[in-house]
């Protein structure tokens, strides 16, 4: 063992701090759990699976399968734009196109969600400016509906979640050593030959990492559907908002809730399973 | 040279399409900010896009908003936006003082808790952040504790954590183990090494943290709403009573004001950390 | 139930109102009598709330030396959810909130009854609007709904629930969110549409399911509703509150909108509390004249003006303008078309319909 591995002891002195700062949310879940098996609606008492039993309706199986579904879908479209973005930033020359660029994505972390709400409604809304424009080329008769359901939806998720994506890929394309891209260029390798042969590969952990995190983000939106998806598109995280508030069916809120989180729990571990056997392949 | 990645002549297709979706993401990501923005500039005082005229009227209203004094909310804006950025330091400070050491040891560890410990870092993001909010609610209030600030800060910590440990992880994987190794050769102490070898090396990804921490928490909302009180509040809640309100352009302009706040403070984050001109 | 209630509590506000004329205004102007003495109040996010800084804690404060610190975010059922997490560490002093909020904290024993004898101008109120929730709330404004039109489509107001239906305005239709009170309403009418009594929910439901091709959105957030309004993408919708679109209303050239309250099947009225939380921070006197200015003759007059909620006091002074106006509903309009809800049969049908309107709907 060289002295830069680390022994146990040390790993658990370095972990320690970070530990501690995640308890109040290690608290916070156990006493999710804790309600979510509670007999009464709105407060902790007694034990009961019934919160659960109540989830199992058609109605709130289809909010998992939409939640899912676009969640899927939308992690999908991120990656396809994150990655080119990813490769234009760290391909910039200039310092100042970089930090525009940067703001840029930023941007949708930052603004208000009602207001860019807004912004879309302007954009997008059945009168909005396309609309508008598409109508004056006579293109259209009745106004396209992109908002108040699903594409809404969508599009606001891709939108908050893309920012999430961006950043670590750029992190992991600036690890990828130039050597690797030059030796297969050298041996005549054409551009996409070389996206799909060498940089995805490499590439591959990181790329599963921030699609994960960008779907898991998604899963468990709540404002996202009731801005844009005009309260039409009953995600789960807009179902646990009812339960809690208007209904005050609080071990509802934290069954769903529990739900919610094994579902997407679940789909983490498959998918850095599935990277972790694909990398021993290619990698032995 | 990134030639392989975008090349900055020919390639093609290859070119046109990453430059392509490229600009789909940037447009994605700018549009409603650029509507809100022109809107925020309009002339009168009813919405309809593109405005008719331009001025600079609502941005008067925002400046009298700071400077007077003001009575339709529980905290004046200056007294919320001191409180977010109070909030948004100490959380910036906490959260990469315990992500840098972590991400070090997932880093040199073994693989299999390395993916363990990176899941259960990820769950604050799983979350439903209305359920973890009344979640934080009911703890802070049966805790019988006046935690004063702290009752926001401690939530923004637990959320910014998987951005700041994944980004502080990501600046790890370029680091080899013998840059350290040879720090040690030459006399440091382990320690010693990590301080001055491995944790320069890591400054881009801890900076992309502190920025990601910087700016999540103060944006902020959804536990904010469950946890501010009348003496702690913040901007996002500020705002928020207003938005509800109304959405005339002297909102628009507040949120104009918002965005150009959070830029400089990247920029500052940018400087102070990194430098001149590193990263973004 | 309600108005047994409120005819033994009747008899308690006489006697207050006896002691009332006996030491003749408690609150005189110029009378710094509160100096020092903070309120605490929670209220709504929306313009309602933002009226009520301005017309009612603005002159108080002027008034009394009081200092009324506003916490202005939040719509009824998130501050129940607020007071009940915060259980018996209240930090508000007062809360203005729809009846069923009131309800249910006081089922929660989360409030105290205000004392009467300090309330002296209930003895104007109207006897039906003076107390609720078993003594917990003292009424504050009445909160109406009817339908939100298009004055562009429409060039008369339309007259019945069942025009939502016409075809017409396919993708053009507002609802309001299944977490409102409105939702209920909208339930309730449609089921009078059909010649029912209102309770009859399957039958509502059945015919709700028919206005999916219809809806654009549901009303989660007046703002928007406006710029839809505005853009001339929405037609019609409701059961809603005018009371959101004062500014609107007043200038339907600019914004589209009408609103009307003369429909067939009747109008929604509820009645809105001031409540007051067991063990509040602040003192007893100071909360007390807070609450009684609530209800002044020129508050109620300004803030129905304001926000175009009925005011419940009768000697409430309007100007003439407010008088007029179609959209505040007075007291004496209460009439057979005004649809006040039995709070208990609510409270018993609020959770299933809640569930079912969302669930038929999106």
């Amino acid at each position: 063992m060289s002295s830069t591995t680390l022994t146990q002891k040390q790993a658990l002195a370095f972990a320690t701090p970070a530990f501690i700062a995640l308890l109040p949310f290690l608290g916070a879940c156990l006493y999710i759990l804790r309600f979510s098996l509670s007999a009464e609606k709105g407060s902790i008492d007694g034990v009961s699976l019934q919160a659960y039993r109540d989830l199992m309706t058609p109605f709130f199986g289809r909010s998992v399968w939409l939640t899912l579904k676009l969640a899927f879908v939308a992690s999908a479209v991120v990656m396809l734009l994150a990655v080119p973005l990813a490769f234009l930033l760290t391909s910039l020359r200039s310092a100042a196109a970089r930090r525009l660029l940067t703001v840029t994505i930023l941007l949708p972390m930052i603004l208000n969600l009602l207001v860019q709400a807004y912004g879309w409604i302007l954009l997008l809304g059945p009168s909005g400016a396309l609309n508008t424009l598409l109508k004056t080329l006579g293109l259209i008769d009745r106004p396209l509906f992109l908002l108040f359901n699903e594409t809404g939806v969508l599009l606001g998720l891709i939108q908050t979640s893309l920012p999430l994506a961006v950043f670590p890929i750029v992190g992991a394309v600036r690890a990828v050593s130039p050597e690797h891209l030059e030796a297969a260029s050298s041996l005549g390798a054409g551009h996409w030959r070389i996206l799909r042969d060498v940089t995805l590969p490499l590439l591959r952990p990181p790329l599963v990492g921030a699609a994960s995190i960008v779907f898991a983000f998604n899963a468990s939106a709540f404002a996202i559907p009731l801005l844009l998806g005009g309260r039409r598109v009953q995600m789960m995280g807009v179902a646990i908002r009812d339960m809690i508030s208007p209904l005050f069916n609080w071990s509802g809120a934290a069954a769903a809730g529990t739900v919610l989180i094994l579902l997407t729990v679940l789909v983490l571990v498959v998918s850095a399973w599935l990277v972790r056997i694909t990398t021993q392949k290619t990698g032995g | 040279m990134r030639i392989a990645l975008l090349p900055t002549e020919a390639g093609g297709s290859y070119r046109l399409t990453i430059l392509l979706l490229a600009s789909l993401g940037v447009l994605v990501s700018a549009l409603p900010v650029l509507v809100v923005t022109i809107m925020s500039f309009s002339a009168s005082d009813t919405s309809g896009f593109p405005p008719e005229g331009y001025s600079l009227r609502w941005y008067g209203d925002v400046a009298r908003m700071f400077l007077e004094e003001d009575t339709s909310s529980a905290q004046s804006v200056v007294d919320s936006t001191l409180t977010s950025l109070l909030i948004a330091v100490i959380v910036m400070g906490i959260s990469t003082a315990v992500c840098v050491p972590l991400a070090y040891a997932l880093a040199r560890g073994q693989r299999r808790v390395r993916a363990g410990m990176e899941l259960l870092f990820t769950l604050p993001l799983v979350f439903p952040l209305v359920m973890l909010g009344i979640a934080f609610l009911l703890i802070a209030e049966s805790l019988a504790l006046d935690l004063g600030l702290w009752r926001i800060a401690i939530p923004h910590v637990v959320l910014v954590l998987p951005f700041v440990l994944r980004n502080c992880l990501s600046a790890m994987n370029g680091i080899s183990v013998e840059i350290e190794e040879a720090a040690i050769s030459l006399g440091a102490s382990p320690l010693r090494a990590i301080w001055d070898v491995v944790v320069p090396l890591m400054r881009a990804g801890i900076l992309a943290g502190l920025i990601f921490a910087l700016i999540i928490s103060f944006n902020e909302f959804t536990i904010t709403f469950f946890m501010y009180t009348i003496d702690v509040s913040t901007l996002p809640i500020w705002m928020y009573s207003r938005t509800v309100s109304s959405l005339d352009p002297s909102t628009l302009a507040l949120s104009v004001f918002i965005i150009a706040a959070d830029v400089l403070l990247i920029v500052l984050v940018d400087r102070l950390i990194a430098g001149k001109g590193n990263l973004f | 139930m309600t108005y047994s209630m409120t005819r033994r509590s009747l008899l308690k506000t006489s006697a207050g109102a006896a002691a009332a004329l006996a030491a003749p205004s408690i609150l005189s102007a110029g009378d710094m009598m509160f100096a020092g003495k903070e309120v605490r109040l929670l209220t709504w996010s929306d313009n309602t709330g933002l009226a009520v800084l301005e017309n009612i804690a603005k002159p108080f404060e002027e008034m009394t030396g009081a200092k009324v610190i506003a916490d202005r975010t939040g719509s009824t059922s998130e501050m129940v959810a607020k007071l009940r997490a915060a259980g018996d560490k209240p930090q508000y002093d007062l809360i203005t909130l729809a009846g069923v909020g009131a309800v249910e904290l006081a089922a929660d024993g989360l409030l105290s009854q205000p004392d009467l004898n300090q309330l002296p101008n209930l003895a104007d109120v109207d006897p039906r609007f003076r107390t609720g929730a078993d003594g917990h709330g003292i009424g504050y404004l009445l909160w109406t709904g009817g339908l939100i039109y298009n004055t562009k489509t429409f060039k008369e107001p339309p007259k019945s629930y069942a025009e939502m239906w016409d075809a017409a305005h396919s993708g053009r239709l507002f609802l309001p969110p299944s977490t409102w009170t409105d939702a209920l309403d909208t339930i309730y009418a449609t089921d009078r549409m059909m010649g029912g009594d209102g309770t009859n929910a399957e039958a509502a439901f059945a015919k709700l399911a028919d206005l999916r091709q219809n809806l654009l959105t549901f009303g989660e957030n007046p703002a928007q509703l406006s710029e839809l309004f505005r853009s001339d993408a929405l037609d019609i919708g409701g059961v809603y509150a005018p009371a959101f679109f004062a500014d609107e209303l007043a200038n339907p050239e600019k914004s589209n909108m009408g609103a009307t309250y003369d429909v067939e099947e009747g109008f929604f009225a509820d009645l809105m509390y001031t409540i007051m939380p067991k063990s509040k921070p602040g003192a007893d006197d100071v909360v007390h004249a807070f609450m009684n200015y609530t209800l002044d003759p020129k508050v109620q007059g300004v803030m129905a003006e304001a926000v175009l909620n009925g005011p419940i006091n009768q000697k409430a002074e309007m100007s003439e303008a407010a008088k007029a106006s179609p959209f505040i509903v007075k007291p004496e309009q209460l009439n057979e078309k005004a649809i006040v809800h039995d709070k208990s049969f609510i409270a018993d049908v609020r959770e299933q319909w809640i569930t079912q309107y969302q669930q038929t709907l999106s």
